[in-house]
């Protein structure tokens, strides 16, 4: 019942018209009553209607009444106070906008990093009940961990279809890469081929047409495909009658009749298998999703290739379906060989989902929520500085009997105020934030292009900013309250001094604040140290003034169209040399072959054979990425279909099978013994081709002309900028072939900076969020420090007058600066050996603990720091103790 | 808060309309205010209109209820009623009073 008045009132603020309207009648009724009883008393028609209006009083009066006590008088002093703080917060607008600034700094972060999080973590994929959907990869029955988990057999899979219980339901996938030719063009996209279970697993419905028919993959039947939703709107136009249209793709002799689209934002399940495809990217919006089954073919029944999706039955947890599935999989192992050494693992498919999100988003959130605490901490300072300044009048208005509660309350209001408009300026900041995120980020965070700015960002901004005025406004609000009026009037003048109790407690909190700012400039340093040291690395190959694109000839001739575009580009005005290349570094690469070494004991099957990446370019690749030949010689336009086959191999493979002599004129088997093996003609330097961050390990090249590969790399090095030749690059390429795809064209420069773009990303942030929070200590550092000299200006005064040297004070402000700023490096340096291991997965050759940069970086902050009390110690050294001794 | 000087002691008003309607059953605002009258007298300098903003302050508190209703020269008017919470209320307010009174009373006769 308490709460019942006031909320009336706050509903009369809005039904204000309606309930004037009321009383108006009410009150006209009133009126004719009164008049019809004075008639009936024996007065006139006129002497009654006076007498009535006599006996009501003053309308107007009433109304007025009736207005102030039916609206909220709560929300009325409320809003006086909020007009008089914005009053006193107008007057000193250099603390307002810092205050201000500082809470929009510390909110702008977080919110910003949140809107990350809200858009790529707590967006569930748009699949139905998606937490009971689950994915069933493999682990080793050994324990040996497997580069990337093996799929699993059709006839294992089709056998849980049918048997297990835990599962409502399975689906197999899996993924693939083509191109689509149309009227105008070739555009690649990548597929998901899928069982025709598959949408009633995940809960998808077309928008448009049907879903998979299990009669779609009868051998008879005519090719049919689903499109994706964002397909349909680019390449079609969204157009209403796409049903029954068919596409031609690539390879593909029947076209492909559209018999459905799906709805908006569908992402690939991921596929492991196809994990290092060079165009796989699982957080790609689906293009294509065709259908498949299982063929009647034993031998290809047995061949471990489809990915698995499966949904729980109600009641049934992971652990569960994994246990029941585990037991079947032991009984095929047990009915067939083939199947053994290998266990199911069944996942969760949203953490799966989620996994390369949490690692980038979540340690930056913790670096944000770092620089929101810093700010709230600066603020707190400030509104507690201001607050000193203004005893006076608190103790003023304290003895004229304002209650504390209502102090209290002012003080609140003004630090919410304050918050409010720094929430409203930090929202604003958060999606300029997101803008640029997103313009850096690029592929570094999943799902990016999904996130966008809105109502959640705003309320989160403000949720903080509520936080915020409770963090920074309690402990002065809770000081103002309980000044107590006669020690402070009996005090001198309006002095902002503080007692020794409670610039210890500021000191705390600027303490905390340095402990905080040394967390993230230790995260931001190793990150930078990270970068260094892949600077460092060598590659093996230079990247500069090379222009590469993915090139494929979609239709027609294979050799001649690229031998036509090896001699046409490099006529081409600035191209110094060109290669076509499978297997470019930093594009990934998983083609490779068990290969049977001639030296090496024979093993038993060609599967134990030891396994190694295959690569596949034209003459003069290696001179085109720098790549140095150490012996023999490099490939020849001529080592093609009709000469011996010719292979060259890098000097990590020479070394390993053949340390102590020769590599050149053996031969190695790539695809079976009883094929023709390749002659080593040539050993090359190593080179990281996988990743920077990754020794060069065995590699095999094949000459292109022997090697056919379908989607490669055209590398062309320029004499100036690679991309200003880009277009003619394109225009040549299709005036040769028109049905040639020119994809990703990009400078090798920035394949690398792709290639790093999640560790720079990283880096970039934390190194932002360290420069700002750096700042905001600073600026409290000076703060404390600053009211430390004001409040011991008669200690220092009577300090100078019994001869202490400008040496003296000075050494007395910086060894309580310097007590401050170490105190909190110790912290921090605690903090960030626990704090930093969440940036493990980012760093390369430097440990979360490195001793050297916690030290440099401890050192670096100490400097800075003590520069902030420069300031202060000046003004100490400055006084004139005379004067303050007077007064 | 009010700039208007009361005749009344804050809450009697309240106390009045509230007694009035638990004792005579729905009314509507004239009546109430006629009623106060009569029961009072001359004692209580009262304009007719100041009943409205206690009214509607009653009726926020949920002490009681209004619906529209048809006045005797036929128009659209408020009858007024007592809640079950406003019967509670009523009676807490009584007894403090008379409460009250007694203090007051007491004091007065030992002051005499």
């Amino acid at each position: 019942m308490r709460w019942r008045a006031p909320i009336q009132r706050l509903l009369a603020l809005v039904r204000r018209r309606r309930l004037d309207l009321e009383l108006e009648a009410e009150i006209e009724a009133h009126l004719e009553m009164a008049e019809r009883d004075a008639r009936q008393a024996g007065l006139s028609a006129e002497e009654a209607r006076w007498e009535a209006r006599r006996r009501f009083g003053g309308i107007e009066q009433i109304k007025e009444e009736h207005r102030d006590q039916r609206s909220v008088r709560w929300v009325e002093t409320r809003a006086r106070e909020f007009r008089y703080a914005l009053r006193t917060l107008s007057r000193t607008p250099g603390f307002t906008a810092m205050a201000v600034l500082t809470l929009a700094i510390g909110i702008g972060a977080t919110a910003a990093v949140f809107s990350l999080i809200q858009g790529v973590l707590l967006t569930p994929p748009p699949y139905k009940e998606p937490g009971q959907l689950v994915l069933i990869s493999s682990d080793r029955t050994d324990g040996q961990q497997q580069e990337s988990p093996r799929p699993w057999p059709a006839a294992q899979w089709l056998e849980w279809q049918r048997e297990v219980k835990s599962l409502q339901s399975i689906a197999a996938y899996g993924w693939a890469f083509n191109f689509l030719i149309l009227p105008d063009g070739v555009e690649s996209f990548e597929a998901m081929l899928v069982t025709r279970e598959y949408f009633s697993v995940v809960g998808l419905e077309p928008v448009l047409g049907r879903k998979f028919l299990p009669s779609d993959t009868a051998p008879s039947a005519t090719p049919v495909c689903i499109i994706g939703y964002e397909l349909w709107q680019r390449r079609f136009g969204g157009n209403p009658n796409i049903l029954g249209q068919t596409v031609r793709i690539s390879r593909q002799n029947a076209p492909f009749e559209i018999v459905g689209v799906m709805p908006p934002g569908v992402r690939f399940l991921p596929a492991p298998n196809a994990a290092r495809e060079p165009n796989y990217d699982v957080n790609a919006l689906v293009d294509i999703w065709l259908p498949i089954a299982p063929g009647p073919n034993p031998e290809a029944l047995k061949r471990p290739q489809w990915n698995i999706v499966g949904r729980l039955a109600p009641g049934f947890t992971r652990e569960q379906a994994q246990a029941e599935l585990a037991l079947i999989t032991a009984r095929q192992a047990q009915a067939d060989r083939d199947f053994a050494g290998f266990a199911p693992k069944v996942q969760s498919l949203t953490s799966e989902y989620n996994r390369d999100g949490e690692r980038i988003l979540l340690p930056l959130f913790e670096a944000a929520a770092l620089v929101l605490l810093i700010a709230c901490g600066n603020v707190a300072a400030l509104l507690f500085v201001r607050g000193l300044g203004r005893q006076q009048e608190y103790a003023v208005r304290a003895a004229l009997g304002i209650g504390r509660a209502q102090l209290f309350c002012e003080v609140c209001i003004e630090s919410l105020l304050l918050a409010l408009v720094g929430g409203a300026l930090g929202a604003g900041l958060a999606v300029l934030a997101v803008r640029a995120f997103k313009l850096i980020g690029g592929h570094t965070v999943p799902r990016l292009d999904a996130v966008t700015t809105g109502w959640p960002v705003l309320l989160f901004g403000l949720g903080l900013a509520l936080i915020a005025a409770i963090l920074a406004g309690l402990f002065p609000a809770w000081r103002a309250s309980r000044l107590d009026p006669n020690e402070v009037l009996k005090g001198a003048g309006p002095r902002a001094t503080a007692g020794r109790g409670e610039r210890r407690l500021l000191q705390i909190v600027t303490m905390a604040q340095a402990a905080l700012t040394l967390v993230l400039l230790v995260g931001a340093g190793l990150l930078i140290r990270t970068m260094i040291n892949i600077w460092k690395a060598p590659s093996g190959y230079k990247t500069s003034h090379i222009l590469a694109m993915t090139v494929t000839a979609v239709e027609g001739n294979w050799s001649d169209f690229h031998r036509r575009a090896l001699d046409r580009v490099s006529t081409l005005p600035g191209v110094q040399s060109i290669a076509f290349a499978w297997g470019v570094p930093l594009t990934g690469n998983n083609w490779t072959a068990h290969v049977i070494i001639e030296g090496q004991p024979a093993p038993a099957t060609q599967n134990e054979a030891p396994q190694v990446p295959l690569r596949s370019v034209t003459p003069g690749y290696f001179e085109l990425l720098g790549i140095p030949l150490i012996e023999g010689r490099d490939f020849r336009s001529s080592d093609d279909d009709s000469a011996p086959q010719v292979v060259v191999v890098n000097s990590a493979f020479a070394d390993r099978y053949f340390s102590g002599t020769t590599a050149l004129g053996k031969k190695v088997w790539l695809f079976g013994p009883d094929k023709a093996p390749g002659t080593i003609v040539g050993v090359v330097a190593n080179s990281r081709t996988d990743d920077l961050t990754r020794q060069a390990s065995p590699e095999i090249y094949l000459s292109f002309w022997q090697a056919r590969a379908y989607s490669k790399h055209l590398l062309i090095r320029t004499e100036a900028d690679p991309l200003s030749i880009a277009s003619a690059v394109h225009t040549a390429l299709r005036e040769i072939n028109p049905y040639a795809a020119v994809e990703h064209i990009k400078t090798f420069d920035q394949i690398r900076n792709d290639s790093l773009a999640s560790r720079r990303f990283a880096m970039q942030l934390l190194v932002g969020f360290a420069v700002v929070g750096c700042l905001l200590t600073l600026v409290g550092i000076y703060a404390v420090l600053s009211l430390s000299v004001a409040s011991r200006r008669h200690e220092i005064a009577i300090r100078i007058t019994v001869g202490a040297e400008y040496r003296d004070i000075r050494n007395l402000i910086f060894f309580d600066g310097f007590r401050l700023i170490a105190g909190g490096v110790a912290a921090g340096l605690g903090g960030a050996l626990v704090l930093s291991r969440a940036l493990r997965s980012f760093l390369y050759e430097v440990e979360p603990s490195d001793p050297a940069t916690l030290v440099a970086v401890a050192i670096m902050f100490t400097g800075v720091a003590l520069l902030a009390c420069w300031a202060p110690v000046q003004r100490a050294t400055r006084m004139d103790p005379m004067k303050i001794l007077r007064c | 808060m009010s700039k208007r000087r009361r005749d009344l002691p804050y809450g009697t008003l309240d106390l009045l309309i509230m007694k009035t309607l638990e004792t005579m059953g729905e009314m509507n605002g004239y009546r109430i205010a006629r009623r106060i009258e009569q029961v009072s007298g001359d004692a209580l300098k009262l304009s007719q209109g100041a009943i409205y903003p206690a009214l509607i302050r009653l009726e926020q508190e949920g002490w009681i209820r209004a619906r529209w209703g048809i006045s005797e020269t036929n128009r659209k008017v408020k009858f007024y009623s007592l809640t079950k919470a406003g019967r509670k209320q009523l009676k807490a307010e009584v007894e403090a009073w008379e409460q009250a009174n007694a203090l007051v009373a007491r004091f007065l006769e030992a002051a005499l």
